[in-house]
């Protein structure tokens, strides 16, 4: 596909304050999405308060200084809208005809929380029961593992929600003292997304946001990840039907300089669209081993550095079957380049299939952060057509021999055994 | 909604095509319906619908393994298919210089789908992994126990995906018969939504399916379910730590007016914060972490559900006896006027949503055609018939659909006995069930789960039509 035929029309402003707006249009859209994404980060709740960001993200709506938390609902149901905390801030869907209304909502949600102490614990217990049912899915305990295998000490190592004993010790005060100390704007962005004029959005995007004023928080130094010495294998036994692997090891960056070159090689592995990459072609279309399986080292790399991951869900017996066919892949993919057809039918799919994660607002306001905080540029959607088709055979294969350590993999396992 | 941008083909052989343009982007999908799904599945080749959809990407005589899906990644897009109870369907999204490829793969596999020995019996164990996968959730079992009491005589009794016996025993013979009995143009349909040139797109769908024989066999009657005698239920001992609950009552078909009756009736109920069960439960009582209400109406009668998943120490029993409280409450005193206006405004909301992206865009077209006797029409009246209800008639339809005596209720209770992973029957007839057999759904998966709670502020995700996708 051509991509300058797509034309994306974004405003942007930077406020005094650091927090960044934007603002995209979507013409022919009755649809409006607003997000905030405010520079907090892992390691900015401390161990012993895992899951503390997170309880802050879902306590978000429980009640502002205007609203408690029924009437904000109510006040959001009634424009036909959506909304969301997250950890970073968080998301508000509407109609179009209701973006300021939506707007406003948000930027109280986000900016105005008080946690009230009654909705905090009952919101909670929520976590904590859904700590314990989480404990029950082999796929989701598997996962978690094999985070902290990879992670070790890194604040990405911890579950997001936290562990039952951490949750268990926080307190209304804690919210507030972390939400008062890293929703800031600094480093920040509010991103809009609609079929008005990207300057109209904006203007409105500076009424709501331009009172939002607070000094840049101050980060805690994040560890580096190292790969382990030589690999390692966990199982943990759950009875179960199936077993869930994971193998892998710590990835790049989203600014790696390698990240296009291995989002080819991805695709070529393990991520590529019905069964066309090697793993699920191999894994599943030929041996019938699984229903669900992928291998990818660019889906998780962000701002810190993000995972190699193979995932396989399979029957007990052909646990191993999976694991070896998963390393002579790997082994393969290190030794001899993509073929030609390989690398053209990857770099067809990628240019021509990035227009479809244009198509919704709230993908369109990710788009516009991610182009931002990444500093990919507007243009990169113009651009990227050119980076993936300059990707050569041998690039491929250096990176792939440069990120991938079949040596130093973790793998771990929960399920049937 | 305006439909004026459709335009609709009927062809000699009783295809049928709806083209929708749409020219935001520029990008193209199509959408495939089959009229044929679980339903229409014969006792002892339950899950061969599903099944035949895995095969569907295995080679035809056009395409031969394995060139659907590089053809598709070649041309930059996507594709991916589902089957449910009331149909199957396959979809493409490709870019609107390259989409036509799409048809003349839809073409090929129409009729001349290959059903290779090898590979079926490859995909067979892939399928196989697949339920095995379901087994392992929580919310499946409890769905779909609460389906087979629901219908005992209507084939929805049985899960999509099948029964593991009758999928290892399932021929490839036996679903080439059922593929030359389903498959045709005239139990078939296309929708092609977005960049499109409606006369050049007309001609191609002419040139490629108007010469195909109407092979396929009209689509049979299934069993009418009788009205139930009295109330149904089930006990699951599960593996799972969390108890989970599911009452379910019998509805009605898509599109009769009761069905926009039992949407806004679900919500009052228990989508939003501000439903009756998310305060009652969450908020005042807390004794669940969360609750969600479906209304899932098919083509014949279907059935709304309430799950619900219960906080650690809470008592099922009180949960199930606070839900029927307020249902019985709804049923008295009906919906709020202002709750009403809320509840119209996030529908009519939900109703933009689905057109954001040209996908759902040829779906919701797609879903109405094959599901409703006005076909895509009705999408004009939707909103209008919502405006139109008001509190007596939905008190009235509350009354009519939740009364006790037609409900299902299973209990989901943690602590399995060693090697037995069935139902224990407090009522209901003993034998019917199959309490270790997953019902072929989405539910299950963390992403739908969330997405259909009632937790987040202000609009739910609409649960209505719940797929089984290839992957």
């Amino acid at each position: 596909m051509n991509t300058t035929a797509i034309r994306l029309e974004i405003a942007e402003q930077q406020l005094d304050t650091g927090l960044t707006l934007l603002a995209v249009q979507n013409p022919g859209v009755a649809t409006f999405a607003c997000a905030v994404s405010l520079d907090v980060r892992a390691g900015d709740e401390p161990k012993k308060q895992s899951g503390l960001s997170n309880l802050v993200g879902d306590c978000l709506d429980e009640g502002t200084e205007q609203h408690d938390g029924l009437e904000l609902a109510a006040a959001v149901e009634s424009i036909g809208g959506a909304l969301e905390g997250n950890q970073r801030g968080g998301l508000v869907m509407c109609p179009a005809e209701a973006q300021r209304a939506g707007t406003e909502l948000l930027r109280e949600m986000v900016l105005e929380p008080t946690f009230p102490g009654k909705e905090v614990r009952r919101v909670q217990g929520e976590v904590l029961t859904e700590i314990l049912s989480d404990e029950d899915d082999p796929r989701t305990v598997a996962g978690r593992r094999f985070r902290t295998e990879v992670y070790g000490e890194h604040p990405l190592g911890r579950p997001a929600h936290g562990t039952r004993e951490t949750v268990a010790t926080l307190r209304p005060k804690h919210l507030r003292a972390f939400h008062a100390e890293f929703f800031r704007p600094a480093n920040g962005y509010v991103a809009a997304a609609g079929p008005e004029a990207p300057a109209k959005m904006l203007a409105m995007l500076r009424k709501v946001f331009g009172g939002f004023r607070g000094k840049a928080a101050a980060h805690t130094e994040m560890p580096v990840v190292a790969l382990p010495p030589r690999a390692r294998d966990v199982h943990v036994p759950m009875a179960r039907e199936q077993v869930h692997v994971y193998l892998g090891h710590v990835g790049i960056r989203r600014t790696h300089p390698d990240f296009y070159v291995l989002s080819v090689m991805d695709h070529v592995l393990g991520t590529g669209p019905g069964f066309t990459s090697r793993t699920s072609r191999r894994l599943r279309d030929e041996q019938g081993l699984c229903y669900s399986v992928s291998a990818g080292i660019t889906p998780s790399a962000g701002e810190e550095p993000g995972m190699f991951t193979a995932y396989i869900g399979t029957s007990p017996e052909h646990r191993q079957k999976a694991i070896d066919g998963f390393l002579a892949e790997i082994d393969r993919i290190r030794r001899e380049p993509p073929t030609q057809d390989e690398l053209a039918d990857v770099q067809a799919y990628l240019t021509g299939s990035f227009v479809f994660g244009l198509e919704r607002n709230s993908n369109l306001a990710a788009y516009a952060i991610r182009a931002r905080r990444f500093a990919l540029g507007f243009d990169f959607l113009h651009r990227y057509p050119d980076i993936v088709r300059a990707v050569t055979r041998d690039q491929v294969l250096e990176a792939a021999q440069k990120h991938l350590h079949p040596e130093q993999m973790v793998t771990v396992s929960a399920g049937a055994s | 909604m305006t439909l004026s941008h459709v335009q609709e083909l009927r062809l000699d052989n009783g295809f049928r095509a709806l083209l929708a343009p749409r020219r935001s982007l520029p990008v193209v999908a199509t959408v495939l319906w089959y009229q044929v799904g679980s339903r229409d599945e014969r006792t002892g080749e339950t899950g061969v619908s599903h099944f035949l959809e895995h095969m569907m990407f295995k080679g035809t005589q056009h395409f031969p393994k394995g060139q659907i899906d590089l053809l598709t990644s070649k041309m930059g897009g996507s594709n991916n298919a589902f089957t449910d109870c009331d149909g199957t369907a396959y979809h493409f999204a490709l870019a609107a210089d390259r989409w036509e490829s799409a048809l003349e793969i839809e073409q090929s596999r129409m009729r001349q789908c290959l059903l290779d020995p090898l590979e079926f019996a490859s995909e067979k164990n892939v399928v196989l992994e697949e339920l095995a996968m379901g087994e392992d959730d929580p919310w499946r079992p409890l769905y779909q126990t609460a389906e087979s009491l629901l219908f005992q005589v209507h084939p929805y009794h049985h899960p999509v995906i099948g029964y593991k016996q009758d999928l290892e025993r399932l021929s490839v013979d036996s679903m080439r018969g059922y593929y030359d009995r389903h498959y045709g143009p005239n139990r078939a349909f296309l929708v092609v939504a977005g960049d499109i040139d409606l006369d050049r797109t007309a001609a191609r769908v002419n040139q490629l399916f108007g010469a195909m024989p109407a092979n396929a066999t009209p689509r049979a009657e299934a069993l009418a379910e009788p009205m139930p005698q009295g109330e149904r239920r089930a006990v699951l001992r599960t593996a799972h730590a969390v108890a989970r609950l599911c009452l379910g009552f019998p509805t009605t078909r898509a599109g009769e007016r009761d069905d926009y009756a039992l949407d806004v009736l679900a919500h009052d109920l228990g989508i939003g914060k501000n439903s009756r069960l998310y305060r009652r439960l969450v908020l005042d009582e807390e004794l669940v972490t969360d609750v969600s209400v479906i209304n899932e109406t098919r083509l014949d009668p279907g059935a709304l559900f309430v799950l619900t998943e219960l906080r650690q120490g809470a008592d099922l029993d009180k949960v199930e006896r606070i839900v029927r409280e307020e249902i019985d409450a709804m049923a008295q005193d009906g919906v709020d006027k202002h709750d009403l206006a809320r509840i119209r405004a996030q529908i009519r909301a939900s109703f933009l949503f689905q057109d954001e992206s040209v996908l759902d865009h040829a779906l919701k077209l797609a879903r109405f055609e094959a599901l409703t006797p006005g076909g895509y029409k009705t999408l004009a009246t939707v909103l209008p018939t919502y405006e139109s209800l008001k509190p007596e008639e939905l008190r009235q339809a509350a009354a009519r659909y939740f009364a006790p005596a037609r409900s299902v209720c299973v209990q989901a209770v943690p602590g399995r006995a060693e090697g037995n992973g069935a139902a224990a029957h407090k009522n209901g007839k003993a034998g019917k069930l199959k309490g270790g057999e997953p019902k072929d759904r989405p539910l299950q998966d963390k992403k739908d789960k969330k997405a259909g709670k009632a937790r987040k502020s202000g609009r739910a995700r609409d649960g209505k039509r719940k797929e089984k996708r290839r992957s």
